[in-house]
């Protein structure tokens, strides 16, 4: 369990707008069975378009929440005002240096980016296609030949997720299970759990660099090594903040993502009809499935005052933009509450706004995509099975535990 | 009909390109190629629902 600090509202923050809402203690948002966070984080759009929420952040800091998705893709799109350098992994250590790219501003950021964008483009995903497509057969047919049921995040949507992680690093999947208590005990572990793993995660990732410096193959990080930023090589620093941020943002997302969609489906035995009888509408299924269950939010810290839609921000306050909140916009999505599988037009935010739009966007789309494939051609009608219950839980990313599905 | 792209709000979310791969083309980055698009009667329906996709609204529709 997380042990807030207390956070005293500052002073330049009108009690007026201060609100109760918080993505870490609101209802439904501590673990919950049977819950539905991402609807319950909704209730903040009967309210104003901007809050201040005074414990708000994994370590019980407050953010001003921005609550319409035109006003996220305003603050998300202009990282002069609201910059994303925080540091949030490493100053749980008590140090300072950035992931990378995701915690750099313009213009190391558009260096990296240009780095790395090629790694994970559309056309570089379809080429990865068929390795994805063979590990989702691979334990999905595993899971059809052992029983009538399973636990979804522990038998298919963290192995396969870690899998396509490790194959992207290149490497073997023997440590499989280590990486996956690693990420959990990180984005989910208690405040000695976190630091330990933040610092084993660390040893990993110097150690990998160093045996790649020394032997290079073909793999990421001898890419990472290798690479030059205005023509001088990388520095252990950016090395390391790198394949942190690839650990943290590759592993936990895709997977709670996979779960969700599992979940819904258990619970929607006609959605599964449609789906299993035309695989075609997987892909516009998955897009309205990435609007209505979506895990992260960004947060900004802002460079300098600026008056928002009658907010007074302060330089140094946060500002939360919430995936789930834009997404359940009335403003931007007709009956946002509808979760409706064929919806078009569906310009979700799932992957953010802005120069920071998730760098594995294309890759997470296609792993999931792929084993809701897979998974309805393999798996008959399914439900959740009696007498269990889901458990799900808001916070820094949202997720689902002790899915267990049926098909007896 | 033009779309009018433009190329300092495309964050490279390619979903224009998802709709339609021969209108909209992507650089080696996975980002909107510059220059703005002649559109073909044929593929207005499509261009326009590609256009429509872009979170970041950076693809205009000129009729």
């Amino acid at each position: 369990m997380e042990t807030f600090a207390t956070s005293p509202i500052p002073a330049h923050v009108p009690l007026a707008m201060v609100g109760d809402f918080s993505l870490f203690s609101s209802p439904g948002m501590q673990p919950t069975p049977n819950g539905d966070p991402q609807a319950a984080a909704a209730v903040v759009h009967e309210g104003p378009r901007i809050f201040y929420s005074p414990v708000n952040t994994r370590d019980g800091r407050g953010t001003w929440v921005i609550t319409r998705a035109q006003d996220q893709r305003r603050v998300l799109q202009d990282p002069e005002t609201f910059s994303s350098h925080r540091s949030i992994f490493a100053s749980a250590l008590g140090e300072s240096w950035p992931m990378i790219p995701l915690e750099l501003d313009p213009p190391d950021h558009g260096k990296f980016r240009s780095l790395l964008n090629p790694l994970l483009s559309p056309k570089r995903v379809m080429a990865l296609e068929s390795a994805v497509r063979e590990r989702a057969v691979f334990l999905i047919d595993r899971i059809a030949a052992a029983g009538t049921s399973c636990h979804v995040m522990e038998d298919f949507a963290f192995p396969f997720a870690v899998n396509i992680f490790l194959r992207f690093l290149g490497l073997p999947d023997d440590r499989l299970d280590e990486f996956v208590t690693w990420a959990n005990e990180l984005l989910h572990g208690d405040n000695v759990q976190r630091p330990a793993a933040a610092r084993t995660i660390i040893a990993f990732i110097d150690e990998l660099a160093a045996e790649r410096r020394k032997r290079p193959v073909d793999d990421f990080m001898s890419f990472l090594v290798q690479s030059k930023i205005d023509d001088r090589p990388l520095t252990d620093t950016e090395i390391r903040g790198t394949g942190v941020l690839l650990f943290v943002a590759g592993l936990d997302t895709v997977a709670a993502a996979i779960g969700f969609d599992l979940n819904y489906l258990a619970r929607h035995p006609q959605d599964q009809e449609m789906l299993r009888g035309e695989p075609s509408r997987i892909v516009l299924a998955a897009e309205e499935l990435l609007r209505a269950y979506p895990t992260v939010q960004m947060i900004r810290v802002a460079t300098k005052d600026i008056d928002f839609e009658g907010a007074p921000i302060r330089k140094g306050d946060y500002v939360s933009c919430a995936t789930m909140i834009a997404n359940r916009d009335p403003l931007e999505f007709p009956h946002p509450e509808k979760i409706d599988l064929t919806r078009e037009d569906n310009r979700h935010t799932a992957f953010a706004y802005g120069p920071h739009r998730c760098l594995g966007s294309h890759l997470a789309r296609r792993e999931i995509v792929v084993g809701l494939e897979e998974w309805l051609k393999r798996i008959p009608p399914f439900r959740i099975k009696e007498g269990t219950s889901p458990v799900t839980f808001g916070g820094h990313v949202f997720g689902i535990e002790n899915l267990i599905l049926d098909w007896s | 009909m033009k779309i009018i792209v433009h190329n300092d709000k495309c964050q490279g979310h390619a979903r224009c390109w998802a709709m339609a791969p021969h209108i909209f083309d992507l650089d080696d980055e996975g980002y909107i190629k510059p220059g703005d698009i002649e559109v073909a009667e044929a593929d207005e329906k499509l261009a326009w629902k590609g256009a429509k996709s872009c979170p970041e609204r950076a693809l205009e529709i000129e009729k």
